[in-house]
């Protein structure tokens, strides 16, 4: 592994220092193998060129949110709906994608201090998040849904009055959840593997959070049920650092091609229609209208 | 500046509500690590071998896990194994049990540093055992235990943040910190006043030791 890594870096040094940049791309092996479009150039000084030169891109997901991004406990590598895009992003610069944990509460700082290039961690589009960070166009809609046990009474978030219920710390269902169960107690945690583990032992009533995070905790433990029709919308989006507007429209031309040109169906596909048994359209919908279903709460 | 001042201001009613709970977290802990403690540190000093085995059994046990691993095991473990453990129980429950390790030691140390000849002393110039221990040990062993049990509630007092971290067990200081700063952003603004209300309660503890200390300890 440290030889082949050390490889890699004398095949990107070597690319630098001969200036045939073009053909740099094509030297890092792509994980998938099977897209070998010429990479694009980008003037230098430009977030994507800095990255290139670096010949690997962070990106901050969910390790524990399956189907979007967790890790395989039997390759130990990161997967999900969120690590593919992330994969397609990287794949359009040349460069190795490089997956770190980004739980909800420290996604935005890791974007601020530079820890992290992209964050693709199941993240609602805001406005109040808007003004720290910049998104991508929605490149999945989720919706907000209520999970209990089998046995539960609770058939839908107007039920929640007078009940604990379990959701990340830092999420947009702090708010979601205060405005449409305002009866209700939370327990906010820091990863929702963690609400899985209370609502297992009975110490939450309910865990409630997008419908889809919500799924791949019923592929783990059927005895759990969704409730209720969808009472909230959650767009997500791509992060990237406030204010860099090429690197912005990078992603977003990125996103745009991975959802024209049928990648984003077969990932919907492998990562979610095969266990819902549902059918999606990709996303449609455009940053502005996704902005303005979340106006601003706090901070603007 | 300004925002600093904004932020304790909008927020408030969290902050406070937050600071009150590691108030009472702090405070039902210490109740629990200073008894458990105490009657640990007593099983470590007597003559009897089973009792200071099992004293030194207690304390390794609790001194050598890490406290938010005790979080898991006495809510998660103790749920799955059936048992209905609130939250609150298992959060003061772990930190206290978890601190009496350390009041145990620290009461043993007091104990020991008293001369065994001071012991031996009073035995041979005729006082039962029990007097020896009231009269002689005793009041010179609080002197050498309170100091190191000021240094404990204090590191007490910070420990109590992880309970709010493991699995959201309490809404402390800095679980509501942590909520403020995930809707605001500010987190130099909101962290710098959680650790205010750190400070505010471990300046407090430290007189409170100091003014316990010179009011019980005997002058050599």
């Amino acid at each position: 592994m440290t030889v082949k890594r050390n490889m890699r870096w004398l095949a990107v040094f070597a690319c630098v220092f001969a200036l045939v940049g073009a053909a740099c791309g094509d030297d890092t092996e792509s994980t998938d193998g099977d897209t070998e479009s010429p990479v694009e150039e980008f003037p230098a000084g430009s977030t994507m060129a800095d990255l290139q030169e670096a010949g690997t891109i962070t990106i901050g997901v969910k390790f524990d949110v399956p189907p979007f991004g967790f890790k395989n406990p039997e390759t130990d590598e990161v997967e999900g709906f969120d690590v593919d895009l992330g994969h397609a992003i990287a794949d359009a610069l040349g460069v190795e994608p490089e997956f770190i944990e980004a739980i909800s509460d420290n996604r935005i700082p890791f974007l601020a201090d530079g820890t992290a290039d992209l964050i693709l961690s199941t993240m609602t589009i805001t406005t109040d998040r808007d003004a720290e960070i910049d998104f991508s166009i929605p490149y999945y809609v989720a919706e907000g849904r209520v999970l209990v046990p089998e046995d539960s009474d609770v058939t839908g978030v107007e039920d929640l009055a007078g009940t604990t219920v379990c959701t990340a710390t830092g999420s947009t269902y702090e708010e979601n959840l205060k405005t449409n169960a305002p009866e209700a107690k939370l327990r906010l945690v820091d990863t929702y593997s963690e609400c899985l583990e209370l609502i297992q032992t009975d110490s939450v009533d309910a865990v409630s959070t997008d419908d889809v995070i919500l799924t791949g905790m019923i592929i783990s433990d059927d005895s759990l049920k969704l409730v209720g029709d969808g009472y909230t919308t959650e767009p997500y989006g791509v992060g990237i650092a406030e204010g860099d507007t090429e690197f912005k429209e990078f992603v977003d031309g990125v996103v745009s091609e991975y959802i024209s040109d049928g990648r984003w169906a077969a990932a919907y596909e492998n990562w979610i229609g095969q266990y819902t048994g549902e059918a999606q359209d990709p996303p449609t919908m455009t940053l502005e209208e996704a902005l303005e279903m979340r106006p601003c709460e706090e901070m603007c | 500046m300004s925002d600093l001042w904004e932020v304790l201001l909008r927020h408030f009613p969290e902050f406070r509500s937050g600071f009150l709970v590691t108030v009472q977290l702090v405070a039902v802990s210490f109740v629990i690590a200073v008894v458990v403690g105490l009657v640990i540190g007593a099983l470590r000093v007597t003559p009897i071998r089973w009792a200071r085995l099992l004293g030194g059994l207690y304390v390794e046990f609790f001194r050598n896990i890490p406290l938010l691993v005790l979080l898991y095991i006495s809510y998660l473990g103790l749920r799955r194994a059936g048992i209905e453990i609130g939250p609150w129980v298992a959060g003061t429950a772990s930190l206290g049990l978890y601190t009496a390790a350390y009041v145990a030691e620290t009461v043993r140390s007091g104990v020991f540093a008293v001369g065994k000849g001071q012991i031996e002393a009073g035995l041979s110039l005729g006082f039962p055992y029990r007097k020896v221990l009231s009269q002689i040990v005793i009041p010179q062993a609080v002197r050498s235990v309170i100091p190191p049990l000021g240094s404990l509630v204090i590191a007490m007092i910070k420990n109590s943040a992880i309970i709010g971290v493991a699995l959201g067990l309490a809404d402390d200081l800095l679980k509501q910190a942590r909520l403020i700063n995930s809707r605001t952003f500010q987190t130099n603004e909101v962290f710098f006043w959680a650790a205010v209300g750190y400070l505010i309660l471990t300046v407090t503890a430290t007189f409170a030791v100091r003014s316990l200390e010179r009011r019980l300890v005997v002058r050599r």
